[in-house]
């Protein structure tokens, strides 16, 4: 039987951290993932994290991905591919399905990152091809290149649904409809904005009722549910899908943890029943640990400094590493840990009603219920009232930040080389626009804005016009000199638009920015660009009238 | 969980409903109906049930029906679904074929 000093389970954020921490101070580590490819779900996420430098913050999950195996294969950890762990048995033995056999292994060390698995709801209708996860979607569209469907009704509103949901427009889907139960946008507010902007409606306290179709999806009804989740007589619609995407949540698999006799908690918070852990997250079981989505649900984020820790505090049991260096060591990763469990989603404040943010702003109403902020509200938060409603009129250009909601995360910050945008030592603080004088119109905290809620607007850019600098992640790029739709926050086209500039770099990562010259009048409310063929929804002029635009 | 449930109770007869047919356990395709029906028949927990009925042991061995599965027995037990203690997690936790499971190496 062979012997390795640290086991890992999953081959994910949190399993491959764990084993490059482990292996870095000399453990011999092997790693064990049923997939065909390493990486669980960080080679699916082709959205920027938010968080600090040190979380990797504005990198995309799937580079994130691409570095640890990088460091995993320089730290010597083998990663054994196509193996499943079948069983975890006494004095830490397990058993491994791999080469069409049974082999025996055996760890001083154990670690179970199996990471979760996707919750389901039932309707009439749910068993049908075209009803499937959000994370299946994301599977099609970032792994194998295969649009999910054409028409969508995405379920759910949480920060899976959200980021599905734009990634889904980004591969040419129409997002139909977003709906969810609560009554409030699960998800971060920035990432509920990029979406409503494109014009995808919100339906909350809706459920879904019924798929309709006879072999595939071809049609779904909603409707709306009152305080006791019970459908209100008289509020279904039907919608025109041939897709649903599911995502309700997810499950920690913590199977193995309790094949091996660990003592189990049932918390709702993380998602259901999972490994009694220390702060280190070790079990009841010494030398069993757990990191990452099995031991509660969070982030990919949370689930590499879970590793790391897991990691660290295994090469100490092996006596790699000496007790004051580890003491120095898990300090930071719990610092670091702790700060991305702050804010208003963080496991202390999540599902609560929060009214105001922690600099006592009142929330925004409009971004918790419809997506997006409405341009009353946005004055009162410190991105924006520092600059459009300050009363010196500037020439040149500023940033508008329309990040409304405490959430750990400062790239913007860095971001500014000249020192406009502060964020302070509190993560999780709102960003302020300092000075908005020093602004060079680089557009870097455009692009590194992983909520893409940061705008540069150009006052006197000619004579009643203004240019907006908007992130854009769409193709094709809209190029200079052609005329489009500027839509507002909710997606309503206000006017039209003409592109002047569109930037592109390495540094800004795919991040386009685009600028769009419109009437002095749309400064505080144009925030998307609507290119007029082969647009997001409808386009041309007819409907811009429909809209209530007004072209020039 | 684990809160013993009284198995003497009377949950009276099971009641028909609209979504009966609703498949539940997609891999051993079992609805609700069967599932609520095999808790008046007594099974009065998910190990119970799932001996029952094979709710959770087709390939995806309840990855995806056994919160579902809990939901519905804890309503027809009227208790929350943390009270029902899950089936127990056994090796092996994926379905295997028998001829590569003998075929164990040491």
């Amino acid at each position: 039987m062979k012997r390795y000093e640290l086991i890992v389970i999953g081959a994910g954020p949190a399993g491959l951290s764990a084993a490059i921490e482990a292996a870095s101070w000399g453990m011999k580590v092997i790693v064990f993932d049923e997939n065909v490819r390493p990486g669980g779900q960080l080679f699916k996420q082709i959205h920027k994290f938010f968080g600090s430098k040190k979380h990797k913050a504005k990198i995309r999950g799937f580079r994130i991905g691409d570095t640890l195996l990088k460091e995993a294969e320089q730290a010597g950890v083998t990663v054994q591919l196509k193996a499943t762990v079948m069983g975890v048995f006494n004095n830490k033995e397990i058993t491994v399905m791999m080469n069409d056999q049974i082999e025996h292994f055996k760890g001083d060390n154990i670690l179970i990152a199996t990471g979760a698995s996707e919750n389901m709801i039932t309707f009439p209708g749910w068993t049908l091809p075209g009803v499937i996860g959000a994370g299946a979607a994301q599977t099609l569209m970032n792994l194998h290149g295969v649009k999910p469907g054409s028409k969508i009704l995405m379920v759910g509103s949480g920060n899976v649904g959200l980021v599905v949901s734009f990634q889904l427009l980004q591969a040419g889907c129409e997002v139909v409809a977003i709906i969810d139960a609560s009554s409030r946008i699960g998800g971060y507010g920035v990432h509920a904005a990029k979406v409503a902007r494109t014009g995808v409606p919100y339906y909350l306290s809706h459920t879904i009722i019924q798929a309709e179709g006879e072999d595939c999806v071809t049609g779904a009804v909603i409707g709306e549910v009152d305080d006791h989740w019970q459908i209100i007589e008289g509020t279904q619609k039907k919608l025109d899908v041939d897709t649903i995407c599911l995502a309700v949540g997810l499950s920690p698999m913590s199977q193995l943890a309790r094949m091996a006799g660990c003592e189990m908690i049932d918390e709702a918070v993380k998602g259901g029943l999972v490994p009694l852990c220390s702060e280190y997250g070790e079990t009841s079981i010494p030398g069993l640990f757990c990191a990452g989505d099995v031991a509660g649900i969070e982030e990919a984020s949370s689930a590499m400094i879970q590793g790391r820790i897991a990691g660290s505090v295994a090469a100490r049991r092996a006596g790699y590493i000496l007790d004051q260096e580890f003491a120095q060591k898990n300090a930071d990763f719990q610092e670091s840990l702790a700060q991305l469990r702050e804010g208003m989603f963080g496991a202390e404040k999540k599902g609560k009603n929060l009214s105001h943010t922690d600099e006592g702003i009142p929330l925004s109403l409009t971004l918790l219920q419809e997506g997006y902020i409405n341009e009353a509200e946005i004055q009162r938060f410190p991105g924006f009232s520092e600059t459009i409603s300050s009363e010196t009129k500037t020439k040149g250009v500023y940033p508008v930040i329309e990040c409304t909601q405490n959430i750990p995360c400062n790239p913007c910050q860095d971001a500014c080389q000249q020192g406009c945008i502060s964020i302070g030592d509190r993560i999780t603080s709102l960003p302020i626009v300092t000075d908005k004088e020093k602004c060079s119109g680089c557009g870097m905290c455009v692009s590194s804005c992983p909520g893409q809620a940061i705008f540069l607007i150009e006052e006197n850019y000619e004579e009643d016009y203004v240019a907006i600098s908007l992130p854009y992640e769409f193709l094709p790029l809209p190029q200079p000199g052609e005329q489009g739709l500027a839509l507002d926050r909710s997606g309503q086209a206000v006017g039209s638009a003409e592109i002047v500039k569109v930037r592109q770099g390495k540094a800004m990562d795919e991040t386009a920015i685009v600028t769009m010259k419109v009437r002095a009048k749309y400064a505080a409310s144009a925030r998307f660009y609507q290119q007029l063929e082969g647009c997001l929804s409808g386009g041309s002029t007819e409907a811009l009238a429909m809209k209530g635009g007004e072209l020039e | 969980m684990s809160k013993v449930v009284e198995r003497s109770q009377d949950l009276g007869p099971c009641i028909p409903q609209n979504d009966d047919d609703l498949i539940i356990c997609r891999c051993e395709e079992i609805t609700k109906g069967e599932i609520r029906q095999a808790v008046h028949d007594g099974m009065y927990n998910l190990t119970e049930v799932k001996r029952y009925l094979r709710t959770g042991m087709g390939l995806c061995q309840g990855q995806t029906c056994s919160r579902l599965v809990r939901s519905i027995v804890a309503k027809e037990l009227g208790i929350s679904p943390a009270e029902l203690e899950l089936t127990s997690a056994r090796s092996p936790a994926r379905p295997i074929e028998m001829q590569t499971y003998s075929n164990e190496v040491w």
